[in-house]
């Protein structure tokens, strides 16, 4: 079982935060980030990727893909508000499928 | 007199009549700008999002009329979708408006623009390509936005669709049932325009010079997919005439389709093989509807373009396996990749060659790169465990480099065996014979591998030294030159005397007039397009071999091609009319242009 942690942040206010890994042979390319921003729109907490010191709205499949996660790579998804922790869980849950592919 | 003929590369045969239909892309150059007063903001912001919802609606009904075989189309559409649909576009620009009063239009281009400097910061060379669409779905919003759409919805009965160039995602939104061919200024044989027209049934040109030049919108034109031509409104008679032979093609492609599936079988019991020439594993439906017994020549570059990586082992092997699981029992041959000349890969970049036909390729370029090919050839030994999958080497010139190409093979498969990965020891690996120098040596390399492909569409340029997209020294480009004729035959014989097969896999090979002479020398397989397939298969049904081998005897005789053109028409003419109806420009280009 992954932990979640909760965070605080000055900015944003209070956080789940869990720690993925992009295991897709390509890396977040334009089908799982379409899949991943298509799955966070579904909520209405505001979801946050963040890599290294890149921070991207979950729900912009433009702002996934200039992430540009490689394999291997390690993310953090942030989500606040009501359905925080069941937009945590979907989220994870597409990066443990590898988004299907 | 039609108002111009223009000459293009056919790329899928048949004769289309209809209205010209340009596709017309990117708004950039001719975007309005100009700023909007405070009070009237709203009303920008109202408009830009109206055009937003206006293309998602289009995309969304689109995407619903995506058949299930073309899956990846879909998934580009959904892909568009989600841009459409995506903050940093329509919010951003909704926020220019709003912050500096920019009109609609210009507000969408700073967001692009935006996201071309957030996209050229990434370092993913498959991810910054991504940018593509988002132009492309930014250029739909621009185009409702300034009133210039091509509303490919508006495309009436019989259009004939005119690009600069067709991306695949043009093809995807363009309602198919409605569109009788394409035409297009870029694009070569191999282009994503030949493909879809093919995978139609439409005929279609490519590399039509002038094309926006001489054709507008609405013009009535006629695209000759048999001769590639486009004639450009065409006279009543003109348009009769045509008329006519569309009619008779009609008739003639359903009657030979009806045939189709018979073996390949002269009236005196001669089996031939006829496999088919592919580089999409979604063209093998068409190679076996059209009759095709297998694949036997499959062009493996298509995974290299188009792209900025290299394709990993993996990726190719799962591409490889299941074309060889669709056809299994029937057989595949792969070729290796024949990059350079005409086709780079972007992660090695361009050469720089002065005379790329004879610089760094095929062969050459992988031996030099024994990474790429070594990653190669395992996957392709990863799908001959299905026991129906041949390879073979292209360009090869000489013993020396067979034997260096088949090392690196046993390299990869003692690898493969270490690793405990299955495949096929007893694969057959085939050379491509191309070069004068291989013909020459016919005889030594046949006791080097298991058979033989000619490639006659290298081999006539290279033994003739003529470039026949150069149309100053086109009309040089024969088949039927008694030096092309000959050198076929060495290579027959000496492929027969070693005791290995000998297959064909240039446009020869679906050349009606050549065919019977081919089958005269023993050929032993044919391997064309998969939409040639019907006519070679029934022009070899009604044929006897007692009558190819006199001719070809004839023929070896003749000096000049105009003697040979005139024995083969005679001996067309007499036993299959409708060929001479429909192919005989093929013979025209007989003398140089005065």
């Amino acid at each position: 079982m992954t932990e979640t942690n909760e965070g605080m942040d000055a900015e944003q206010g209070d956080f789940l935060s869990r720690e993925v890994v992009v295991s897709n042979e390509h890396g977040l390319h334009a089908r799982p980030a379409g899949k991943l921003a298509q799955r966070a729109q579904g909520f209405t907490a505001r979801i946050r990727i963040v890599h290294d010191e890149h921070e991207v709205d979950a729900k912009s499949i433009l702002e996934v893909l200039t992430l540009a996660a490689g394999p291997g790579d390690v993310l953090e998804i942030r989500a606040m508000g009501d359905d925080a922790a069941q937009a945590v869980e979907a989220l994870e849950r597409l990066f443990h499928k590898r988004f299907d592919e | 007199m039609a108002d111009k003929i223009l000459t293009g590369i056919p790329v899928a045969t048949g004769i289309a009549i209809g209205k010209a239909f340009f596709i017309n892309r990117n708004h950039k150059a001719h975007l309005p700008r100009h700023t909007v007063a405070a009070s009237q903001m709203d009303e920008e912001t109202g408009r830009l999002h109206d055009a937003f919802a206006a293309v998602e609606t289009e995309l969304s009904a689109i995407r619903e009329q995506v058949p299930a075989e073309l899956k990846d189309y879909g998934l580009l559409i959904d892909t568009h979708i989600l841009m459409l649909k995506d903050p940093k576009l329509a919010g951003v620009a909704d926020e220019y408006i709003k912050t500096l009063g920019l009109n609609a239009a210009w507000a969408l281009e700073k967001a692009v623009s935006d996201q071309e400097i957030a996209f050229g910061a990434v370092h993913d060379p498959y991810i910054r390509e991504r940018m593509q669409d988002v132009r492309v779905v930014a250029d739909k919003v621009q185009a409702k936005l300034i009133g210039r759409e091509t509303d490919l919805s508006a495309i009436s009965g019989r259009a004939i669709i005119m690009a600069h160039d067709l991306t695949p995602a043009d093809t995807v939104e363009i309602q198919v049932s409605k569109i009788m061919g394409f035409a297009t200024v870029r694009g070569g044989k191999t282009s994503h325009t030949g493909i879809m027209a093919r995978s139609l049934g439409i005929p279609a040109l490519v590399g039509v010079d002038m094309l926006e030049d001489f054709v507008h919108d609405g013009d009535l034109v006629v695209i000759d997919g048999l001769t590639g031509k486009i004639v450009v409104n065409p006279t009543e008679s003109e348009l009769e005439d045509y008329n006519e032979r569309a009619a008779f093609f009609e008739d003639y492609t359903r009657k030979i389709k009806r045939g189709c599936q018979l073996p390949a079988e002269t009236f005196d019991g001669s089996r031939v093989q006829v496999l088919a020439n592919i580089e999409l594993v979604e063209e093998v439906a068409s190679a076996l509807d059209n009759g095709g017994e297998g694949v036997g020549l499959y062009r493996t570059e298509y995974a290299n373009l188009n792209r900025t990586d290299l394709p990993s082992e993996d990726e190719l092997a799962e591409k490889y396996i299941d074309l060889a699981a669709i056809l299994s029992p029937r057989k595949v041959v792969f070729r290796t990749l024949d990059l350079g000349a005409d086709k780079f890969i972007s992660a090695f970049g361009e050469l720089n060659e002065t005379n790329p036909a004879m610089g760094l390729r095929a062969i050459r370029f992988c031996l030099r790169n024994p990474q790429l090919f070594k990653t190669q050839l395992r996957a392709i030994l990863r799908a001959s465990a299905y026991g129906n999958v041949s390879l073979m080497f292209p360009m090869i010139s000489g013993v020396k480099e067979v034997r260096q190409a088949k090392a690196w093979l046993a390299q990869a498969k003692a690898e493969l065996r270490r690793e405990g990965v299955e495949y096929n020891p007893d694969m057959p690996v085939g050379i491509m014979i191309e070069l004068p120098s291989a013909v020459m040596i016919a005889e030594f390399l046949a006791h080097e591998v298991d058979f033989f492909s000619i490639g006659t569409n290298d081999l006539i340029q290279y033994s003739i030294g003529v470039d026949r997209t150069n149309h100053h020294v086109s009309y040089l480009y024969q088949p039927l030159h008694p030096a092309t004729l000959r050198t076929i035959k060495l290579v027959v014989d000496a492929a027969h005397q070693a005791g290995i097969e000998v297959s064909l896999c240039g446009e020869v090979a679906s050349d009606p007039f050549c065919v019977p002479i081919l089958l005269g020398m023993g050929i032993d397989s044919l391997s064309l397009t998969p939409q040639a397939i019907p006519g070679i298969k029934r022009i070899i049904r009604q044929t006897n071999m007692h009558d190819c081998r006199k001719l070809l005897r004839k023929v070896l005789e003749c000096r000049t091609v105009s003697r040979i053109n005139g024995l083969v028409m005679d001996n067309i003419f007499k036993y299959f009319p409708d060929e001479v109806t429909f192919f005989s420009s093929l013979l025209e280009n007989d003398e140089a242009p005065s």
